[in-house]
């Protein structure tokens, strides 16, 4: 290794959000098309959920009915009585999620910095072992790691299930945190430094206010990859570890589909309360959440 | 946090060698106090399929309570997909030398998934007839004593019967509409094409249907019961695959795609995509109507020319963590009251009962008397239930007919 | 060690180090797992040393190059579709959303669901006796359920696709977004605009060209999510021919032992046509946009 690493320039400071767009609203003709195009996406988007509402308020949904004959809480009672699997499914999916989204942002905070800041050699050869993992699919490793896991007697437990999930979810949230800190200006940190700041007070006053809204974006980005995850749960989780995902399919293989549905309904709450929240704290900064994982 | 990094460096560590392999330490169930003892404070993880709610809701609802109040043990009941998971954890576990502390204490099984554990030494024998209810189950009955043709051997503890029938609407059919043997039931497909499925073997379900077809083919079930006759079976079965292969175009989706499970063939049957569908509850389907998974008009009747009824048993791993625990359960399942219930198809579920009607006291024979008086017309009538009980065939050839069902029907594979 | 910490040539790998490590001995761990069992006899087979014997009946099996044309099928489609739909959808998001927010939060909506829950809702819409069916059962374009189109369990997988659909459009389009809305593509807009450039010209020439590449990182993801999708082919496919992550999923859970090593196999060549796959399509996209620009 030759080449000596040195920071990059910040990156040009990102334009505000005001009259985005506004520019293209002369086009009254195409205007009308994206109308149309935006209509047929929304709907798109809502309609797969509107018969799972039908059928999780309904008894005895059967063809051809559309709207029910009988209206029923029966399966959301079932869902989420008391006693319901279904509560300690949330609390093993908040648990994975939330660990793997926290190991995900310490040991991708380094990473991430390296990577936004420094130009040296080797840097598309990391960015590629990085996202190597990603394009594997997941039941390959699951398969793979399985009988690792086996010989150490991690199988089933939560921290074989957290281990396993931070192979899809570490490369996002590096190359996100990557992105966060290419817009960093390290000056500022020199100069909270030559001020006498300590090493902590210069990352908890400097350098994370300054990567926040990237810092929310990976780790709610790594909590819903994590969340989303049925096969890695499922072969490296023994059964064992029920996460919400692992519940509804074992659901959907019995022949309830009135609490399958209130299940499904369930497990999309929270996802949708953390893309409502990361779209308040996030402001103009559409960033992709959850991804296709 | 910590024990995440430690693992992870261990994994490293341990890819190259496997540890030494503890023994493990079995509780001996003639000493039942001691039993009982080691028990308390023990978590029993009992793997079993999870895809009916009012099954789990039973187990959850009558076994959890009482598990936690008299004996101190927690049951963490685990949700399979299929069976045969659970088997495959513990295979891989034996297979990875780990022999203690494994993730099932009590496997739901029965069948092929207890000949594949028996066959690999993977569950724990002798221990069944000694536990103290053990004494209330006939164990000179065949249909106790052998699993599809396998001596049990003290390796499974019974813990209820099923047996095949087949379920119509009566709002669409008169029961006399409908096929009562296969016979009929082919001419039956090729007359309403596109109204009959069944789900694609090896789904228990879909395994047991193309069995009863294979059994009708050949004969009868006489000739399956014993060893495993490669060339009688090739032979037999030759016939059964032309039929199925000419049958398919009759079939939904014209034999194109299959239910994966019951719960599909369930789903396609309520929303009148195809006309029947199956059950294995010998107290009806009650439970399902209550549920809105059938029609209210749901029915359910059996062949004349009969189907497969069997035992299904509770099992113990080799290396399970807590077989005390688990041996505590076996015992409480044959608990006169929790049979009784279990039958009763107002506690959701409407399973056989294992234990000996002249082996119980009054109260509960008369208990007994009082559940089967109240099945009514969603149930068939338990005589002729009785009457129609076909034996299930060993294990290989429930394997064959999976392996060739794949390969010449699902594949499509020519056959030489 | 402080020479160590402070030398600018190592920093960077020192901080990389830790999550280098993590994902390196996890996925490559696996890998290598999968590489030397898949070679290594099963217990009780009675053979000893290393054996090909898992490849060869992999290879013998008739539905693997079936399983394999599937899989690439519904990769292929499900990226172009996700990436010329999420364009569309962000081009028109961009003129009707601009002061929006909540129609792009509703865009966003299917990307934090789990997949399992799209395939429950996919099968609730568009199974023969889903709500589609119903609707047109009521308003009696349909005599019965079995009459409605397959398009779940059906050779096209349309079910498949329909799901990945659902959650890839937004994916993508989400992406485009940003992009479409930087300012190097709105100014390069109009400065065509001032240059007398028509939409149709302005989107042809200069906007798409501007997003194509930032996009097509995105496909790459989109497309290995696809190929690698397990439990959405498990409810929504066929009986046969099956994916290939189901394929594998079998032989794991295989109650026969022998059908292991099978699935270890089935996983590296898995991994090994993702790779190849992705770095084909990138060397191909590359060019193409290249040639484009010129």
């Amino acid at each position: 290794m030759t080449a000596t690493a040195t920071p990059l320039p910040p990156a040009q400071p990102r334009r505000t959000a005001t009259g985005r767009g506004r520019h293209l609203r002369d086009d009254t003709g195409r205007s009308w098309t994206a109308r149309v195009v935006v209509t047929v996406v929304i709907a798109g988007i809502l309609l797969p959920l509107v018969p799972l509402l039908l059928s999780s308020f309904a008894r005895g949904y059967f063809h051809p009915q559309v709207v029910p004959e009988t209206w029923s809480l029966r399966a959301w009672q079932i869902a989420l009585g008391p006693g319901a699997a279904t509560w300690s499914a949330l609390v093993a999916s908040v648990v994975v999620a939330g660990v793997v989204s926290l190991i995900s942002l310490a040991l991708g905070l380094p990473a991430g910095r390296a990577l936004g800041l420094y130009r040296f050699r080797g840097r598309r050869v990391v960015e590629f072992l990085l996202l190597a993992p990603v394009l594997v699919p997941p039941i390959a490793i699951a398969i793979g790691l399985h009988g690792v896991f086996l010989r150490l007697g991690l199988t089933g437990s939560v921290t074989a299930v957290v281990l396993v999930h931070l192979v899809p979810v570490l490369p996002y949230v590096v190359l996100i945190l990557a992105g966060a800190f290419a817009n960093l200006d390290p000056a500022f940190e020199d100069q909270a430094r030559s001020l006498g700041a300590g090493r902590l007070a210069v990352l908890w006053t400097v350098t994370l206010p300054s990567i926040a809204p990237g810092l929310v974006t990976a780790a709610l980005f790594g909590f819903l990859v994590s969340w989303g995850q049925y096969a890695l749960t499922l072969v490296i989780g023994g059964g064992r570890v029920v996460t919400l995902p692992i519940l509804i399919f074992a659901s959907a293989s019995g022949g309830d589909t009135a609490v399958t549905s209130a299940l499904a309904l369930f497990a999309t709450l929270p996802a949708l309360a953390i893309l409502l929240i990361n779209a308040h704290a996030v402001r103009d900064r559409a960033a992709p959440l959850g991804g296709v994982r | 946090m910590r024990r995440t990094w430690l693992a992870a460096i261990a994994v490293v560590a341990v890819a190259c060698g496997a540890a030494d392999a503890p023994t493990p330490d079995v509780p001996d169930p003639a000493d039942w106090d001691a039993v009982v003892e080691r028990a308390r404070g023990q978590t029993v993880n009992l793997h079993m399929w999870g895809g009916s709610n009012e099954i789990n809701a039973f187990v959850d609802d009558h076994y959890g309570p009482r598990l936690a109040e008299e004996y101190d043990i927690t049951l963490n009941r685990v949700p399979l997909a299929d069976t045969a998971d659970a088997v495959a954890t513990v295979l891989s576990e034996l297979d990875a030398d780990q022999t203690v502390g494994g993730a099932v204490d009590l496997i739901w099984i029965n069948g092929e998934n207890f000949a594949t554990m028996d066959d690999a030494d993977a569950l724990l024998r002798g221990w069944a007839p000694l536990l103290p209810n053990a004494e209330l189950v006939d164990w000179d009955d065949p249909a106790i004593a052998f699993d599809a043709g396998r001596p049990v051997d003290g390796a499974e503890s019974p813990w209820g019967s099923a047996q095949f029938q087949f379920v119509y609407d009566a709002d669409r059919h008169d029961l006399d509409e409908l096929p009562r043997s296969y016979a009929e039931l082919a001419d039956w497909i090729v007359a309403n094409p596109g109204r009959f499925t069944y789900p694609s073997p090896p789904a228990f379900h879909g395994t047991r249907f193309v069995k009863q077809w294979f059994y009708e083919l050949s004969g009868g079930p006489d000739r399956w019961l014993d060893g495993f006759d490669e060339a009688a079976y090739d032979e037999a079965s030759a016939e059964l695959w032309d039929l199925l292969d000419d049958l398919e175009p009759y079939l939904w989706r014209e034999g194109q795609t299959y239910p994966n499970d019951i719960a599909d063939l369930d789903r396609l049957f309520a929303n009148g995509e195809v006309d029947l569908t199956f059950t294995q509850l010998p107290a009806g389907i009650d439970g399902q109507i209550q549920a809105g998974v059938f029609p209210e008009t749901a029915r359910p009747y059996v062949f004349d020319t009969g189907g497969i009824g069997d035992t299904h048993y509770l099992a113990i791993p080799v290396n399970a963590n807590a077989p005390a625990a688990a041996m505590v359960l076996a015992n409480l399942a044959l608990e006169p009251d929790l049979q009784i219930a279990k039958l009763d198809p107002a506690n959701g579920w409407g399973d056989g009962i294992v234990i000996e009607p002249d082996r119980i006291d009054d109260d509960a024979r008369s208990a007994l008397q009082a559940v089967e008086d109240s099945l009514g017309e969603t149930a068939v009538d338990q005589a002729e239930l009785a009457a129609a009980q076909l034996p299930e065939t060993v294990g290989a050839y429930t394997d064959a007919i999976d392996r060739d069902w794949d390969r010449f029907i699902r594949q499509g594979q020519p056959r030489e | 060690m402080r020479t160590l910490l402070h030398d600018e040539r190592l920093r960077p790998w020192l901080l990389l180090a830790p999550a280098l490590t993590v994902v390196g001995v996890l996925a490559g761990g696996a890998i290598v797992q999968a590489a030397v069992r898949s070679v290594s006899p099963v217990r009780g087979s009675g053979e000893t040393g290393l054996t090909l014997s898992a490849y060869r009946s992999l290879l013998a099996d008739p539905e693997l190059p079936r399983s394999l044309l599937l899989t690439l099928y519904l990769a292929t489609t499900s990226t172009l579709l996700a990436v010329v739909l999420g364009i569309a959808a962000a081009l028109a998001l961009r003129q009707v959303a601009a002061r929006s927010r909540w129609l792009t939060t509703v865009f966003q909506l299917p990307l934090p669901i789990p997949h399992v829950v799209g395939a429950v809702a996919v099968l609730a819409l568009l199974g023969q006796s889903g709500l589609f069916s119903r609707i047109a059962g009521s308003a009696g374009l349909i005599d019965d359920a079995a009459s409605f189109p397959a398009l779940v369990f059906d050779p096209l997988a349309i079910g498949i696709l329909a799901e990945y659909t659902w959650k890839e459009v937004p994916f993508v389009g989400i992406v485009a977004l940003a992009l479409l809305r930087s300012s190097r593509v709105t100014e390069q807009e109009a400065a065509a605009r001032s240059l007398g450039a028509g939409p149709w010209q302005r989107l042809r020439h200069v906007t798409l060209p501007l997003v194509l590449p930032g996009v097509l990182s995105v496909a790459v993801i989109v497309f290995a999510f696809s190929f690698g999708a397990f439990e959405v082919p498990l409810l929504l496919g066929a009986s046969f021919p099956e994916t290939l992550p189901v394929m594998a999923f079998r032989r794991h859970t295989d109650i026969s032992l022998a059908a292991r090593p099978e699935a270890l196999a089935l996983s590296l060549l898995m991994a090994a046509v993702a790779v190849a796959c992705v770095a084909l399509a990138m060397r191909v996209a590359r060019r193409t946009i290249r040639e484009e620009g010129r």
